[in-house]
């Protein structure tokens, strides 16, 4: 391999066929910087994808109620079911290892009113865990805690676009803002990185709402985060047994998709995998397709190189060259001229993108870039058809009759 | 040294076979130096090929310096031929992106002999051909006659058992002819034996043994007196 003298008609080789190897390198070369820009192109997709739902935390599943679409147990279909306090702490009892964060959700539309100013605005009542869920930043003052769920504190948390309608340029910490004409005091203003929409969300205590709405023990929803060190199989067996769990709990029957439903983040990210992995085998058979036009290239230029030098190959065999050798040295040619190409695809591709991929933010496509394992995927990629590039010429080669060759009458 | 024993070879030529070798008993002992000679078509380059290796035998036998020749495949063939034949053909056929000297270090690459040693090697028989001088040349920069030498110090450089000249002087004219002839008489002096196929009769009569081919059988074989070419030159 290391063989001057194998080397040495090897760039000789190239030398005579400088056009017809540069053409032909090419086509290999284009072949790669296009599986190496699709593939990063596809991971660009899914660093967009995982950055729009990193807002909220990747590991929550919603637990959310309806109505029933099959009789069980005794009870007719189009049963509506309610989830209540009591289902939080069952969840709570029963998966102490599987929950992290847990909290009940409670939706209710308001008028607010500070002063002069008024508008309607959605109030959550929640569980102080749900900071946690929501990823929620507060800028100002607190979140709910545990010492005003206890007590049922008339006490909200605002999102900023809330604050600045309400209270222009008064700090709103510690003021009173009207609910339905029941007063508040606000604690605490956040901002969510999502969206301003978000930001026109108002957080109360559960127990404070439920307290308003007739002493009620109902909820709306309940929002969990599972166990972070749990993989994605394992955290679809976690919804699964939830699922499970709460039907029996409500008397659902096992295969009714309304009665509850589960909606598990890794589900939608799990998706979202098998999407972009569905682009990137895309990506990977058309870059393929394309290293194929650049193999046969190559196949072709060994070809007609292996022609123009029956004679020699003729006088080398009649000198006592062994096939084997004869077929080393076409081999070695192919893959040199692949691997270079080929190189130099990689090298532009991967330069290429590691000058623009920091630069490109959009909300699908960001930072598009190639792994370490991809490149060393290409590199073997590049060697093995320089390998098949150059087998079908190197048997021709091999075959070549001395006599046939040395024939010059 | 060579053996032949009832050597017939034929071709095919689509349906019916061409029959060029029609029993051949020919033996050439160790030092001799043998002219073949006929016309074309009289298979005297089949002859030669079979000998070298470069084509099979259809009947018959063929022993080598003791080595019974049969059941060649491809990489044995070519172990032989390093080992025990040194080819020289008419058109020369050297590697022209080669030099003098890594022409005739050639069948030694395929020797596995060790690079210095090949081209202390390849330097002693380009000096032995007269062409020291000449080693780092192309061979586009060398003249016919030239080129004719440094094919014998390739063929010589593997040290082999025969020397097979196939029309060695065939692209060269009368004068280069004799230094041709003149540098193979000396290699036989030395004790080398050598086959050289030809249809010219003074090339033939530098030699020491005529064998006269005729459709694909021998004619005649004769010793003769040798004529040494160095008269001519």
């Amino acid at each position: 391999m290391f063989d001057r003298d194998i080397w040495q008609e090897i760039f000789h080789s190239i030398r005579n066929n400088k056009l017809r190897t540069f053409l032909t390198g090419f086509s290999v070369g284009w072949g790669i910087f296009i599986l190496v820009m699709l593939l990063g192109s596809v991971n660009g997709m899914q660093n967009g994808f995982t950055k729009q739902f990193n807002d909220d935390a990747t590991n929550t599943i919603f637990i959310r109620s309806g109505t029933t679409s099959k009789a069980y147990a005794g009870f007719e279909k189009d049963r509506r079911i309610q989830l209540r306090n009591d289902d939080v702490r069952y969840i709570k009892k029963s998966f102490p290892k599987d929950h992290e964060q847990i909290s009940a959700r409670m939706f209710r539309n308001t008028s607010a009113r500070y002063k002069s100013e008024t508008g309607t605005y959605n109030v959550q009542a929640v569980h102080p865990d749900f900071q946690v869920i929501e990823k929620t930043i507060v800028t100002n003052g607190r979140y709910i805690n545990a010492n005003d769920l206890a007590l049922g504190a008339k006490v909200a948390v605002i999102g900023r676009k809330v604050a600045e309608d309400l209270f222009d340029d008064e700090d709103p910490i510690g003021k009173f803002v009207e609910f339905n004409s029941l007063p508040f005091r606000v604690i605490g203003i956040f901002i969510d990185e999502g969206d301003d929409n978000a930001e026109r969300n108002i957080y109360a205590p559960l127990t404070t709402y439920q307290k308003i709405y007739g002493n009620t023990d109902e909820i709306d929803q309940i929002a969990l985060t599972y166990n972070p060190s749990y993989d994605l199989p394992k955290a679809l067996e976690f919804s699964r047994r939830l699922e499970t769990i709460l039907k029996r709990k409500h008397q659902v029957a096992p295969e009714d998709q309304s009665g509850i439903r589960i909606f598990n983040y890794a589900e939608a990210f799990s998706d979202i995998s098998t999407f972009t992995g569905g682009l990137s085998f895309m990506s990977v058979v058309v870059g393929i397709l394309i290293l194929i036009a650049g193999i046969v290239g190559i196949g072709n230029i060994m070809v007609f190189i292996i022609k123009e030098r029956t004679k020699e190959i003729g006088v080398r065999k009649a000198l006592g060259a062994k096939p084997s050798q004869i077929i080393k040295l076409v081999l070695l040619e192919s893959v040199f001229i692949t691997a270079l190409s080929g190189f130099i695809g990689l090298l532009f591709a991967t330069g290429l993108l590691a000058l623009v991929g920091p630069n490109l933010d959009f909300p699908a496509f960001s930072n598009p870039s190639v792994s370490f394992s991809t490149v060393v995927t290409a590199t073997i990629i590049l060697v093995v058809a320089g390998l098949i590039a150059g087998f079908i010429p190197a048997m021709k080669a091999a075959r070549v009759k001395p006599i046939v060759a040395l024939s010059d009458k | 040294m060579i053996e032949i024993k009832n050597l017939h070879k034929s071709y095919k030529m689509g349906s019916n076979a061409l029959h060029v070798l029609k029993g051949i008993d020919f033996s050439v002992k160790e030092g001799e130096l043998v002219a073949i000679m006929g016309s074309s078509g009289s298979g005297k380059s089949t002859l030669l090929n079979i000998i070298g290796m470069l084509d099979t035998l259809d009947e018959g036998s063929y022993t080598l310096d003791g080595v019974p020749i049969k059941d060649l495949n491809e990489t044995k063939a070519a172990n032989y031929r390093n080992k025990f034949l040194g080819f020289v053909f008419q058109s020369f056929n050297l590697i022209n992106y080669k030099n003098a000297m890594e022409n005739v270090a050639l069948p030694l690459y395929y020797q596995k002999v060790g690079r210095k040693e090949r081209q202390e090697k390849a330097m002693k028989y380009l000096e032995q051909v007269g062409l020291k001088e000449w080693a780092t040349h192309l061979p586009s920069e060398l003249s016919g006659g030239q080129k004719q030498r440094v094919a014998i110090a390739r063929a010589m450089a593997a040290e082999p058992k025969v020397l097979l000249a196939d029309e060695p002087t065939g692209a060269l004219d009368s004068t280069t002819s004799y230094e041709v002839m003149d540098l193979i008489q000396k290699i036989n002096d030395e004790g080398n034996t050598i086959l050289v196929v030809t249809h010219e009769e003074d090339i033939a009569h530098m030699c020491k043994r005529i064998v006269h081919l005729k459709d694909g059988v021998i004619v005649e074989d004769k010793k003769v007196k040798q004529v040494r070419a160095k008269n001519y030159v």
